[in-house]
């Protein structure tokens, strides 16, 4: 400590003041007025990691090295003017430190300028501070040019609204604009816009609520743009003070959100309402859009009570089998099937037809998602098209059943008529009267039969005519009983004995005439072909089919070759047997009465042995 | 001048076409055996019998299509099985206008080693070209 009093010489600075210096707080040196130092703070002496003795005869430029110049015209300057001078300097010491540099004339008792009291302060902390916070606002800039925010400051206890540049940029406002909070809300369209950011505002200021909304503005232009305004307000020892924010240009993107969810909404609403069924499902066939039709036909009130459910869950097992297993082909090989007729059927047992399309979905890197079903409910189509069919059928069966009638009409008329005129033809030349009386008996034979023919033909078109049927269930035994009645001495004489199996109360769906004629036919026929060698024995039974109720008549009569007259069997004027009654007249008639019910009739047979016939009706 | 003919059938089951054709027909041939049949059974019988006997078979057959039991059609296809070395006139006669039946005809005609003719009813006359069995046979 002694050696460091000897710094300065005794003769400029006492030891008393050099000692006070040394204890100084601050970096402090004093120097003469030829820079060369002469005393020094223990502080001055730390701060360049040296012992205050190392600075005696020494000069303050020794130490600032490359700020030597600007640092001699500083204190040149400092004794010149006689004033506190700052100066920022570089120095290269530990690391680049900045240093603010404070300079002080130093006067002696007589007023002399006799040195310069000098300060250091280490400010590289603050400038590196100011560069970053620099750096900072230009990015700050940038981001705002880019990303279209702005920002705002409401400061409480000003009443001052201030913009950036970017808000204002928004605003479409030049950028000396001064806006102020009535003028800044009055930018907002009228309306929610405008009552949404009055509100916020006010709420943000009462009861320091942040807020962030999309709203509308028209700009100073009249241009109308959609902004997102956001407010937070600041606190300074629990007090508010201001209320900053951001404004943002969200217009563009607004705008095309608005786009996006209108097509949207336009293509959920075309899918919604298209009178098909339509559904997306995923790779494991679970769905996961569907549309109202698809709701109604599977009977859910919302699109939820199918999402996320296969065709298992909604189907029967057999029906989402093969419904899985189209899903798993059309994803398998990517290719659509169009137009499939398939059958579906619902676990409450309805059946429907659909025309069904199931095109492959790909996600946007062509990968397979899943499939988009499109499905037709074609039942009433398929139902319109076998009644169409039928009524083709019927309508064929009739055209055949006329043509063969008009045959059977032109036949039968035409050999009248070839009778009449041939008999005429010889009555005109005949001379002898005997002969001319044969001729004449002769046309009248003629006359009666073409008479009979003709009462034979309409009962054939009567049977036809009849469109409308009145059928009724009635009892088979009832009628039976009647025929039996009807026929009683014919019976009798033939001694015919009818063996009736029939069951009680057995009923069929018949005309009243028909049925009755029907039965007497086939009664009357089974005795009247009787065989030679034993009395008549006929026996009727019932099965049941399906759709109709079958009754068999069997007779242990002559029988008839089926193979050689099978297709002749119920045809108008055919006639089997040597039997001088026998018109072909009966199982014709009895056929088209039962063709008329809807009903049919068929016969097996066995020469000497008998015949059995089928006689269907139907119960439909 | 009337051709003599030995024996003649007509098959048919309607009795006032029986008596036309025996009337027309007597104004072109004399001849003393004329027999008529209701169908074709008992036509067919009847040729039997004659076979069997080693009687004269007819020489011109008037055959008639729709009948009872046994119809026109039916009595071709059976006569065609009878062993007759001697070519017949058959002469179709009926009121049927069903193209089925000319076709059948039609059929029969070149066929047969017998001359199948066709009639459509009426027959007013007869004229010797009808009956003329030998040249058209052959």
């Amino acid at each position: 400590m002694k050696s460091k009093s000897n710094l300065l010489p005794e003769s400029k600075v006492s030891l008393a003041t050099s000692y006070l210096i040394r204890q100084l707080p601050t970096v402090t040196a004093i120097i003469d007025n030829e820079a060369n130092f002469v005393a020094v703070s223990d502080k001055w002496a730390d701060f360049f990691s040296s012992e205050p003795k190392d600075f005696s005869s020494k000069s303050i430029h020794d130490i600032f090295g490359n700020a030597e110049i600007e640092l001699k015209e500083l204190l040149n300057h400092c004794i010149a003017e006689q004033k506190e001078c700052h100066h920022i300097v570089q120095l290269n010491l530990r690391d680049k430190l900045f240093i603010r540099l404070i300079s002080k004339p130093w006067f002696d008792e007589s007023e002399n300028p006799i040195g310069i009291l000098v300060n250091l302060e280490d400010i590289s902390k603050q400038i590196s501070l100011e560069e970053k916070n620099k750096k900072l606002y230009h990015l700050l800039d940038e981001t705002a040019e880019i990303s279209k925010v702005g920002m705002w400051e409401f400061d409480l206890e000003t009443n001052n609204l201030s913009w950036s540049k970017m808000t204002k940029k928004i605003h479409e406002v030049a950028e000396d604009y001064t806006p102020e909070v009535n003028t800044a809300i009055n930018f907002y369209k009228e309306g929610h816009s405008r009552n949404t950011v009055s509100m916020r505002f006010q709420k943000a200021l009462d009861k320091g609520e942040p807020f962030s909304d999309r709203l509308q503005i028209l700009t100073a232009k009249g241009r109308e743009l959609w902004i997102r305004n956001a407010g937070k307000p600041i606190y300074k020892d629990g007090k508010l003070i201001k209320i900053i924010g951001t404004f943002q240009d969200v217009d563009e993107q607004v705008r095309s959100e608005m786009k996006i969810r209108e097509n949207e909404k336009l293509l959920e609403s075309i899918i919604d309402n298209l009178p098909l069924n339509v559904y997306v499902k995923d790779k494991d066939s679970k769905k996961i859009m569907v549309n109202k039709s698809e709701c109604e036909y599977l009977g859910v009130k919302h699109k939820s009570q199918l999402i996320g459910k296969d065709d298992f869950d909604i189907y029967p097992k057999e029906i989402a089998q093969i419904s899985r297993e189209e899903d798993v082909e059309v994803i398998k090989h990517q290719k659509p099937v169009i137009g499939r007729e398939t059958k579906s059927v619902k676990k409450d047992g309805v059946e429907t037809t659909f025309l069904t399309s199931k095109i492959p979905l790909t996600g946007i890197y062509g990968n397979a998602i899943g499939i988009i079903g499109i499905s037709m409910d074609i039942s009433t189509l398929k139902k319109k098209e076998a009644e169409l069919k039928d009524l083709i059928n019927v309508t064929a069966l009739q055209n055949k059943k006329l043509s063969n009638f008009a045959h059977i009409v032109s036949h039968n008329l035409r050999s009248h008529s070839a009778n009449f005129a041939m008999l005429l033809n010889f009555l005109v030349d005949e001379k002898d009267e005997s002969e001319k009386e044969r001729i004449t008996k002769m046309l009248v034979n003629a006359s009666q039969n073409l008479m009979s023919t003709l009462e034979d033909l309409n009962e054939v078109v009567d049977v036809n005519a009849n469109v409308n049927l009145d059928k009724e269930k009635i009892d088979l035994n009832e009628k039976l009983a009647k025929v039996k009645q009807d026929l009683a001495t014919f019976l009798n004489e033939n001694r015919a004995k009818i063996i009736n199996k029939v069951p009680k109360g057995t009923k069929v769906f018949a005309v009243h005439a028909y049925l009755e004629s029907v039965l007497l036919n086939l009664l009357t026929n089974a005795v009247k072909y009787q065989h030679p060698d034993r009395t008549p024995e006929i026996t009727l039974r019932i099965e049941t089919g399906a759709s109709h109720t079958i009754l068999l008549v069997q007779d242990n009569g002559l029988g008839i070759d089926l193979e050689k007259n099978g297709n002749n069997l119920f045809g108008m004027y055919k006639t089997f047997h040597n039997n001088k009654d026998a018109r072909g007249m009966g199982l014709y008639i009895t056929k088209n009465q039962m063709e008329a019910m809807g009903g049919n009739i068929t016969a097996e047979s066995e020469v000497g042995i008998g015949t059995i016939f089928k006689v269907y009706f139907n119960e439909n | 001048m009337k051709t003599r003919i030995d024996s003649i059938y007509i098959v048919d089951d309607d009795p006032i076409t029986v008596f036309g054709i025996k009337k027309v027909l007597y104004d072109v041939v004399e001849c003393d055996n004329v027999a008529s049949f209701e169908n074709g059974k008992e036509a067919l019988d009847a040729l039997l019998l004659q076979l069997e006997q080693g009687k004269e078979i007819p020489d011109i057959i008037f055959l008639d299509i729709n009948m009872p039991v046994m119809d026109g059609w039916t009595f071709m296809e059976e006569f065609h099985k009878l062993e007759i070395n001697k070519p017949i006139r058959i002469n179709i006669v009926t009121s049927s206008i069903d193209p089925a039946d000319h076709e059948r005809w039609l059929y029969y005609r070149k066929k047969s080693m017998h001359f199948v003719d066709y009639k459509n009813k009426p027959i007013f006359k007869l004229t010797a070209q009808d009956i003329d069995y030998i040249s058209k046979a052959s």
